[in-house]
């Protein structure tokens, strides 16, 4: 399947490698996200599979970016690229192994405990091994997303890299503290989450069903923190005493309390680990805030973070303090937040509006250090907020101005200093700091877009000129604004704001120069400046003309023609930029308009011209206002040669007189 | 007579004329028949001296050198007809010699008066036509230029 060189690649294929069959769905086997059947071009094997990304939910960056050898017991991605058109949209796909068989959830029943250790424990620790040593996580171990080709064999972990980390796992496999985070704002996590959701999975094979099925995911989490995870899944059932140990510890609330990959993998030690996890005094009787009955410090922290008003209030209110010294013997913790709260009443009218959505995340962060960071009712962990971004800038304005603040007011970094033994405060603070600055960078290259696609580096550009185009990278732009040069309006820029900051977002050193540009006011800069931009991207990346979009910048050129002030240079630019923008090559027309040697001479003919000119109306002017002197000038001089005959007749008569 | 306005008189003017004066009064005393003739020929020339108030009296000028130039064929006669008073007016008796040089003067007086008009007409016409290369110099530039040019008069 040579393809013409210039030509584009046909559009079912995928970075060029990879055919896509978007007409055969591989249900089940996308771990949560669409799956199509795929061949590889190279070998023509059609044992791939492409997982469609959605369009606000980004796949993994860290994943995708940089490419990972294959890993055995995993379906490692392969390929990712821009795909077959679905739903009028152009798909983005990440392309790997097809499953070896259905996903272990397509007949549950209960898996002999050796079984769950030498097909379902070692090779999923095996492949956890390698990811770990690439510091990536997996996130996406549950029933669903685990294959197994034929009974016996070792299962498969499945894909976790099209849709955000987490983002497709039910509460139960999830530990409460990510669980209860917003589903797209899970973040990578650590090893230790999958060792967790690892735990789940042998929980769930060895019972043969899913535990606290039927329950939704607020009760799961409530039952989590209440109970203990292993005591909240398990309850009455009995497990085989090896897998009871061994998830015991890997269903441990602190993930630094969970096991080391390295002791999975040592099934002497696995089987003979048992961890004692002391659960949270208990309450006598509950504290009611919103929904949520409260029996425990950690629901406490979970009930202010999922219900921000009643939480405040109980927080302001006279039976939280009591309850705390009282009820769950925790004096010390009341002390603090009674310190708190009277620190937070000294900075009553300061006028900032954050003052009590600030004090509950740090009041939550004070109670249970395990906690995400909560917002406003809005719960994550700080490597998730990309994804939470984008899928709030294109769905949930108020999530969307709640995080705004939380970027202003760098709280991020005041969540790290509140929890300085579990995280690096100073990254936190940089990346807090970071953030602020980007959302605060003035002109379209800055604000809420620049934050929205330096977050998400796989991100589609939002604009509506790019919308549906699979733009996902800088290579992706020119072709996008050619396809929608017909329908654009042509009095608008090509690079509108949200395409000038995903270009910000995904630009090297040398287009930032001419990004920054277009944060200036003059619209003839910003459109050198985007045609600059536009041409060195169609150079490097694609050298096929864009005769759309070179026109659509050839109608806008008008201001930049007019630079030129000889009315017959003006008239050649103009009929040299039509001819290039046919040719459709940005770099030319670039170079037409922006001739500084041309247009100096120009310049200085135009001043030599002015001056010339100048003279000509001082030249009329005195001839307009020259009359009297004219006047004076006829008068003498007519007189004088009056005067000059008469002395001419008398020298004649005098001559001929004396001539006789 | 021209509507230039009247340059005020020149200082030392007066003595001038106190000197012309004395010319003429010494004439008078010793050669009256010429300056009897000269009198009546050049009558038209006195006058204008008189009537025109210009600096320099140039219609006065041009008058006496036309009027001078047609008094010398009649001055020669009284010189070789003896120079007296009855000499003189025989040849003033002779209308011929009295109209040429009056006719003269009145020549050179239509003179002065004309070929400051006809200048005036020559100069008028010369910068009309430099007005109008210009102008049309001017619209090729601002054509040329447009709009950068500064906007023409």
């Amino acid at each position: 399947m040579a393809m013409p060189p210039g030509s584009a690649p046909p559009a079912e294929i995928v970075a060029g490698l990879f055919v896509v069959d978007t007409s055969n769905p591989l249900p089940l086997a996308g771990g949560g996200v669409p799956a199509f059947a795929a061949t590889d071009r190279r070998t023509g094997r059609a044992d791939k599979m492409a997982l469609l990304v959605a369009t606000h939910a980004p796949a993994r960056p860290r994943h995708l970016q940089v490419p990972l050898n294959p890993i055995e017991g995993m379906l490692t991605p392969l390929a990712h690229g821009k795909g077959p058109v679905i739903g009028g949209e152009t798909g983005y796909f990440v392309i790997c192994n097809r499953p070896p068989g259905p996903p272990v959830s397509a007949t549950l029943r209960p898996w002999p405990e050796s079984a769950l250790f030498d097909q379902v424990l070692r090779p999923i620790a095996q492949a956890l091994v390698v990811l770990r040593a690439q510091s990536l996580t997996h996130r996406a171990i549950r029933a669903e997303n685990v294959f197994q080709g034929q009974a016996g064999q070792p299962v498969v972990l499945g894909s976790a890299w099209a849709a955000p980390p987490a983002m497709h796992q039910p509460a139960v496999y999830e530990p409460p503290y990510s669980a209860m985070c917003l589903p797209t704002g899970r973040g990578d996590g650590s090893i230790g989450d999958d060792v967790y959701a690892l735990g789940v999975l042998l929980i769930t094979l060895a019972l043969g069903r899913v535990p606290m099925a039927g329950q939704d995911n607020a009760a799961v989490i409530r039952r989590k923190l209440e109970l203990g995870s292993y005591p909240a899944l398990v309850g009455d059932d009995r497990l085989p005493p090896g897998i009871a140990d061994l998830a015991g510890g890997m269903l441990a609330e602190d993930p630094d309390h969970r096991p080391s990959l390295k002791i999975l993998l040592d099934l002497v030690a696995a089987r003979g680990r048992k961890v004692a996890t002391r659960p949270p005094q208990r309450a006598q009787r509950p504290l009611q805030i919103g929904q949520t009955a409260v029996w425990n410090v950690r629901m406490l922290a979970y009930a202010i973070s999922a219900e921000p008003e009643p939480g405040l209030q109980m927080l302001f209110g006279a039976t939280l303090m009591p309850w705390l010294r009282r009820g769950v013997g925790a004096a010390s913790l009341a002390a603090r937040i009674e310190e708190m709260l009277r620190a937070r009443a000294d900075k009553a009218g300061t006028g900032e509006t954050f003052v009590d959505t600030m004090l509950a995340m740090q009041i939550v962060a004070m109670i249970d250090p395990l906690a995400p960071l909560c917002w406003d009712g809005v719960t994550l962990w700080p490597d998730g907020i990309g994804p939470v971004f984008a899928l709030a800038h294109a769905r949930d304005p108020a999530t969307l101005a709640k995080l705004e603040v939380l970027i202003v007011s760098e709280a991020i970094a005041i969540w790290a200093s509140m929890r300085e033994e579990r995280d690096d405060p100073a990254s936190l603070r940089l990346a807090a700091r970071t953030y602020r600055g980007w959302l605060q960078t003035r002109g379209p290259s800055g604000g809420l877009p620049r934050v929205l696609y330096m977050l998400n580096p796989m991100l589609p550009c939002g604009s509506a000129l790019a919308a549906g185009r699979g733009v996902v990278t800088l290579s992706d732009v020119p072709a996008a604004l050619e396809a929608a040069a017909p329908a654009a309006d042509r009095a608008a820029e090509p690079l509108d704001p949200h395409t000038v900051a995903f270009m910000g977002a995904r630009s090297d050193r040398r287009l930032t120069m001419d990004i920054n540009a277009l944060n200036v006011g003059d619209p003839e800069t910003r459109l050198i400046s985007q045609l600059r931009l536009l041409g060195e991207l169609q150079i490097r990346f694609d050298p096929r003309p864009l005769p759309g979009l070179a026109g659509w910048f050839a109608v806008q050129t008008g201001p930049l023609i007019a630079r030129w002030k000889n009315r017959d240079r003006r008239a050649q630019v103009a009929a040299r930029l039509t001819s290039l923008a046919a040719a459709g090559q940005l770099a030319p027309m670039l170079a037409l308009l922006e001739d500084p040697a041309a247009l100096a001479a120009d310049s200085e003919a135009a001043d030599l011209a002015a001056a010339k000119l100048a003279r000509i109306e001082g030249e009329l002017a005195a001839i307009d206002s020259g009359g009297p002197t004219r006047a004076v000038v006829a008068t003498r001089t007519g007189q004088e040669i009056a005067a000059g005959i008469g002395l001419a007749a008398l020298a004649t008569a005098l001559i001929l007189t004396a001539l006789g | 007579m021209s509507k230039v306005a009247v340059q005020p008189k020149a200082r030392g003017g007066g003595g001038l004329m106190w000197l012309q004066g004395l010319a003429c009064g010494a004439m008078v005393a010793l050669v009256p028949a010429i300056a009897l003739l000269l009198g009546v020929l050049l009558a038209p020339g006195l006058a204008a001296l008189m009537l025109d108030r210009q600096p320099g009296r140039p219609i006065a000028r041009s008058v006496l050198l036309c009027g001078g130039a047609f008094c010398i064929r009649p001055v020669g006669a009284l010189w070789s007809g003896g120079q007296s008073v009855d000499a003189a007016l025989g040849v003033l008796g002779d209308l011929n010699n009295i109209g040429t040089a009056w006719s003269a003067a009145a020549a050179g007086w239509f003179m002065a008066e004309l070929l400051p008009l006809v200048v005036r007409v020559v100069l008028e016409a010369a910068d009309a036509a430099r007005a109008a290369r210009l102008r049309a110099a001017r619209a090729k530039l601002m054509e040329e230029w447009e709009p950068h040019a500064p906007p023409g008069q």
